[in-house]
């Protein structure tokens, strides 16, 4: 399983995409603290700002671009064509004649595929939070070790969402824009808890509320029962893209 | 040793191999041989574990691939493409598929060697010809120095001299006591290389035997190709 492990992230990491992901990810949350800087400062002394308990933490949410590459990636690289002159042919083939068990393969691709997101996302975490505490530290109170714990693990369940969504359609177009649009432009999830009070269990939604406090969402859910419920869409999205990866004909 | 055993498989209701069987030795270069769209390539990729076949069992060594631990240091395989990403290097390519079968990193050096692709190690594969994408090809399936070795129409896209080098290569590995079964569908250039010949026409093996054999009362393989297909000569493929 070490050697599994160690060709995935292998191939992970030699994907310029792969680094598209991962500095983006990593770089645009503090940036974007450091840009706001004298709004939030102005904020705070007009009194406007009241409650930043969030502050740093809710930056966060625009860093999630690099998990979301970095899963979609790591099953679409497989499908993509490899040249013009053979189109029908993949990496994958490559890929299942090294490792044919594909349980296994998908074991090893999750497990590095965890690795790198979540220590990307202790890194743009503590990068975000350091930051917002040189800026703006008299004002903010240093969030809780369990709540920065819950950020991480929120990074590295979105970017497991993006990689079974992704099993599951074998293209990584059309999650990647889905999810993309849905976290930046216009968040359907967002939309739709106006419409349904079910929609704030949907994985993003409810999956914020792992470590944001301040929220508007219609239904207020406790951290842990959080976790436990974005887990659990994590856990069936990747449980039948895991069935299809083993029954389809590569 | 392959064993192919009444392997057949339906795609999209159409049935595209009836009950396939028969055996590639060791020692021996064995040609699989038929038209475009015969069951070449589909009966190969059911070799490797890549697709299911709905019944029969084929083996490699007396095992299914997919149960096969570190498959590389078993079987080489060569299908369409060099089955690199295109973003990647030839020798990134060879390091990540060494690595998954606890292989080290200086055999991705040795083979590309081997294959003639030392100078263009650092290039990215999609900016390779076809004839260097099949050499890729080919040196992944040498990573592991395997005892069988199955290669998808190996010769095409490849010059003159590539050709030559890879009919050279064939024979080498069989004198070397390896199992070498490579599919085609150029009569010629499997005459002067194979020893035992499995001719496949629209996902039946109508024949199979050693090449003198099925060559027999023809003039040549090609005659002998055509006579047992009942393709028109100058037909459409």
């Amino acid at each position: 399983m070490v050697n599994l492990v160690r060709a995935e992230l292998r191939k992970l990491l030699g994907l310029p995409t792969a680094w598209v992901g991962l500095v983006l990810g990593t770089l645009v949350a503090p940036v974007v603290v450091l840009l706001n800087a004298p709004y939030t400062r102005r904020a705070i002394a007009a009194g406007t700002l009241t409650d930043t308990s969030d502050l740093g933490l809710r930056d966060l949410g625009i860093g999630l671009i690099g998990p979301m590459v970095l899963g979609v990636i790591v099953v679409s690289s497989e499908y993509t064509s490899t040249g013009r002159d053979a189109p029908g042919a993949r990496q994958l083939t490559a890929t299942l004649a090294a490792v044919p068990h594909r349980l296994r393969l998908l074991a090893a691709k999750t497990i590095a595929l965890v690795l790198v997101v979540a220590a990307q996302a202790a890194v743009t975490t503590a990068a975000t939070l350091t930051l917002t505490q040189a800026l703006h530290g008299e004002h903010v109170p240093v969030p809780a070790p369990a709540r920065v714990a819950a950020a991480i693990l929120y990074w590295t369940l979105t970017a497991l969402l993006a990689y079974a969504i992704t099993l599951i359609t074998r293209n990584g177009i059309v999650p990647l824009t889905l999810l993309i649009i849905n976290s930046s432009v216009v968040s359907v999830s967002y939309l739709l808890t106006k419409v349904t009070d079910l929609a704030s269990y949907l994985p993003d939604i409810v999956g914020a509320q792992m470590f944001i406090r301040e929220s508007d969402f219609p239904v207020e859910v406790p951290p842990v029962t959080a976790g436990l419920v974005m887990t659990a869409w994590i856990a069936a999205l990747l449980a039948v893209g895991a069935v299809l990866f083993q029954r389809r004909d590569a | 040793m392959i064993t192919i055993d009444r392997v057949s498989k339906t795609k999209s209701g159409t049935r595209i191999l009836h009950d396939v069987t028969f055996e590639a030795r060791p020692g021996r270069v064995t040609g699989f041989l038929g038209p475009n769209g015969a069951g070449k390539t589909s009966t190969l990729r059911i070799l490797l574990g890549l697709d299911r076949p709905q019944g029969g069992t084929a083996l490699i060594c007396g095992r299914p691939y997919r149960t096969l631990d570190r498959p590389l240091t078993t079987v080489g395989a060569l299908l369409d493409g060099s089955g690199a990403h295109r973003a990647r290097t030839a020798r990134a390519h060879l390091r990540w598929v060494a690595a998954s079968n606890g292989l080290p990193d200086s055999r991705a050096d040795e083979v590309l060697e081997t294959v003639g692709l030392t100078g263009d190690a650092r290039k990215r594969a999609g900016r390779f010809s076809l004839g260097m994408s099949r050499r890729l090809g080919l040196a992944t399936a040498l990573l592991g120095d395997p005892e069988v070795l199955v290669l998808d129409e190996p010769v095409n896209g490849l010059d003159p001299a590539g050709i030559r080098w890879m009919r050279g290569f064939l024979r080498d590995s069989a004198v070397q006591g390896r199992t070498v079964l490579l599919s085609s569908h150029l009569m010629g250039e499997l005459a002067e290389t194979v020893d035992d010949v499995v001719v496949i026409d629209k996902g039946r093996v109508v024949t199979h035997g050693r090449l003198a054999d099925i060559t027999g009362g023809h003039r040549t393989l090609e005659d002998a190709f055509f006579a047992l297909t009942a393709t028109e000569a100058g037909g459409p493929w």
